[in-house]
């Protein structure tokens, strides 16, 4: 398969997998095979696209419009991973909700379709060289996750859901803005309008582009991608999305699309990083983004009951932690970020599908109200124990790693005071997040007792995800490394 | 003598003004169909006299999604539920409106020589315009708690970047501005959707009502 192929079909298949599942008859059954038939197809053309751009290569399709290289490729394998773990845990999660009576199965229909959708939107987001595109399909992940976030009718739903498309709306209008001034700062410098809006074109004229601009559209683009991917301080609509949409849509929007939209402003880190403006100046605001996400979502994640708001603000603490790798810089700072990207992506895959068996045992996500998990279900207790245990970063799990080179990078780099205070938030992450687990693991169970451990189909995924959290932590991949130097040569033009 | 662009530009930041202060709906929405005209206008305007032929396409395309189908899915949405007029937004119906073009107008006014320099369109008015409606449509979301009123704050800040888009980069791929359209336009299509469903459940459109969700 030539790479033209190979581009249209990673679009075409989750597009075409949309269509199919919507127009199908409304049969849990069918639907749910035509979901993990279409997840596996998506997810072998993300990673033998991958595999093809590890070693630093690039190929660009439709003139030049989409392109793949590492950097996409460690994001494409996000999508071709923790995408299709998720995807076949969701078949489970829906036939559960379905038997509840809390959806129908024209819901479970429109989730499955829309999470086809979903991403393709992602994968278009990671393929576009265009600028623009980039930001119409970063966009167009809002769009087309909305109604998998309010599938449940209520007020909770709706207002997640409202919540959700307005504030990233307006965040990510001043990202378009970004992407108009560089486009047209570009083009000052190269009187050619179809190049300058391909980022591969604009990194390579980066230096030529008046830093003065470049300063600006960064603080835009940071505002834009920064409020799709969680910063603080425009961060507000992830608690309520994360924790009011189902698990896997949690899962998804968590594992995948933050990280897209990270993508999108490393994308923008690059160029301003690679011109006369200089690396120095992007590393110090996204330091001072990331100190003051990770502060902020410390602080909330302390108050927190309920188990999928606690993840939802990890989530933000997390993209706190990728900021500030993006903020110590140089060849570690940026490998170690881009491998957070990964090993939070697992981890809090697994941790929001551990919330959708967790409220299938007790009816509630009230940690308070839980207890005893060992005993009543010990394989979810050990999944959510190897989630916690990497979102804190015990050593052994993926965390950990990233965690801990950026810790060095610091130190190396002399960021002695952002070091510690990034400390001081991962200890109070530490102690808000075992405080709780104890609450829910052990103990007598606070509740009526709906099921006791889910089945195995349920459970195999999250084993998966619980399997890659401690590979990545324990194990050097060899594979995964050479993907990420590659990724890391390109942002810094080496 | 004020040229004929100018004239428009500040006939949309009025427009915008009046899209924002209004408490009538109907009114509202009529009047965000005539911003877009007037928009519409400038694109055909700028077509002739800076030779930026694209624009025409944009003229044409802006024509038929945003003078004549946003506004009638807006206009379908406030007779399907029923509603007339909006509540009391943040700060009331006389000081919301002073706030937000005092502080859109200096913002615009302090930012817009920066896009001035790598404007396609060396044009000042327009620019100011183009920020000014941008930021309006900012605050129209803070200031405003009714959930048409923050469609119509949405509409209007996308016709402010779209302004700008054809002042800044007219000669871009027809795609790019395409891809943008399409976007706001499903986004109107799902904010309907959702506002729908809000004054279903929580028996109104104001936002300040939504508050299951804290902490």
């Amino acid at each position: 398969m030539d790479m033209q192929q190979l581009f249209t079909l990673l679009l075409a298949v989750p597009v075409l997998a949309s269509l199919i599942i919507w127009f199908a008859p409304t049969q849990f059954k069918l639907l749910s095979t035509l979901h993990v038939i279409a997840s596996m197809a998506s997810s072998a053309l993300a990673l033998s696209a991958v595999m093809k751009v590890m070693n630093g290569k690039i190929f660009f399709a439709f003139h030049d419009m989409l392109f793949i290289d590492a950097l996409g490729g460690v994001f494409l394998s996000l999508i071709g991973v923790t995408g299709l773990l998720v995807n076949l845990y969701s078949v489970k999660y829906m036939q559960w909700e379905v038997e509840k009576g809390e959806i129908t199965t024209k819901d479970a229909k429109l989730f499955f379709a829309l999470s086809h959708l979903f991403v393709f939107t992602m994968t278009f987001s990671v393929l576009a060289n265009n600028i623009v595109l980039m930001w119409v399909a970063i966009e167009a992940t809002t769009l087309s996750s909305v109604f998998m976030v309010a599938l449940h009718k209520g007020k909770k739903s709706t207002e997640s859901g409202w919540k959700y498309i307005v504030i990233c709306s307006i965040g990510l209008a001043f990202a378009l803005y970004a992407t108009v001034l560089l486009y047209s700062a570009g083009f000052a410098v190269i009187k050619d309008s179809h190049s300058m809006m391909l980022w591969s074109t604009l990194m390579a004229h980066a230096k030529e582009i008046n830093p003065d601009i470049l300063k600006l559209i960064f603080v835009f683009a940071l505002i834009g991608f920064g409020t799709k991917a969680g910063l603080a301080p425009t961060h507000t609509w992830l608690p309520d999305v994360h924790s009011e949409g189902p698990a896997p849509a949690s899962a998804m929007l968590s594992g995948i699309l933050l990280k897209c939209a990270i993508l999108g402003l490393i994308r923008y880190y690059a160029i301003v990083g690679n011109s006369m403006v200089g690396f120095e100046y992007v590393q110090t605001v996204m330091l001072v983004s990331g100190l003051l996400t990770i502060f902020i979502a410390a602080l909330f994640l302390m108050r927190q009951h309920d188990v999928k708001r606690m993840f939802a603000y990890h989530s933000i603490a997390h993209m706190g932690v990728i900021a500030f790798g993006l903020g110590v810089g140089g060849f570690f700072g940026l490998f170690a970020a881009l491998f957070h990207a990964l090993a939070h992506s697992v981890t809090k895959a697994l941790a929001f599908c551990v919330t959708g068996n967790m409220v299938q045992i007790y009816g509630t996500r009230d940690m308070t109200k839980m207890g005893g998990l060992i005993k009543i279900a010990p394989i979810t207790a050990i999944l959510f124990g190897i989630s916690i245990c990497s979102l804190v970063g015990v050593p052994g799990f993926a965390i950990f790693v990233s965690e801990f080179w950026m810790v060095q990078e610091s130190f190396n780099t002399a960021l002695y005071i952002p070091v510690i205070l990034f400390i001081i938030g991962l200890i109070i992450i530490f102690i808000a997040d075992f405080s709780h687990f104890f609450l829910a693991t052990f103990g007598e169970s606070q509740s009526k007792i709906l099921s006791r451990e889910v089945a195995w189909s349920a459970n195999l995924p999250l084993i998966g995800l619980a399997a890659l959290i401690i590979i990545f932590g324990v194990f050097s991949v060899e594979g995964w490394v050479t993907l990420l130097n590659s990724a890391v040569k390109i942002i810094v033009a080496a | 003598m004020i040229d004929l662009l100018s004239l428009l530009s500040i006939a949309m930041i009025l427009t915008s003004l009046i899209v924002f202060g209004l408490r009538n709906y109907k009114a509202a929405i009529l009047t965000y169909g005539l911003q877009t005209a007037l928009l519409v206008s400038i694109f055909l305007l700028l077509s002739t006299t800076h030779l930026a032929e694209q624009l025409c396409t944009w003229a044409f395309i802006a024509l038929f999604t945003k003078v004549l189908f946003i506004p009638f899915i807006l206009l379908r949405l406030v007779k399907k539920l029923g509603v007339v007029s909006e509540d009391e937004p943040v700060g009331g119906f006389f000081v919301s409106p002073i706030i937000a073009i005092s502080f859109s107008l200096a913002i615009a006014m302090s930012v817009y020589p920066i896009y001035m320099k790598f404007s396609l369109i060396h044009e000042s008015i327009p620019l100011i315009a183009s920020i000014t409606i941008f930021m309006i449509g900012i605050f129209g979301f803070i200031l405003r708690n009714s959930v048409i009123k923050q469609i119509l704050a949405y509409c209007m800040f996308e016709n402010g970047i779209h302004l700008s888009l054809a002042l800044m980069a007219y000669n871009s791929p027809e795609i790019a501005e395409l891809g943008i359209l399409t976007d706001a336009i499903f986004a109107v299509i799902i904010m309907s959707v959702l506002a729908q469903r809000f004054h279903h459940y929580f028996g109104s459109l104001d936002v300040s009502k939504a508050t299951e969700l804290k902490g």
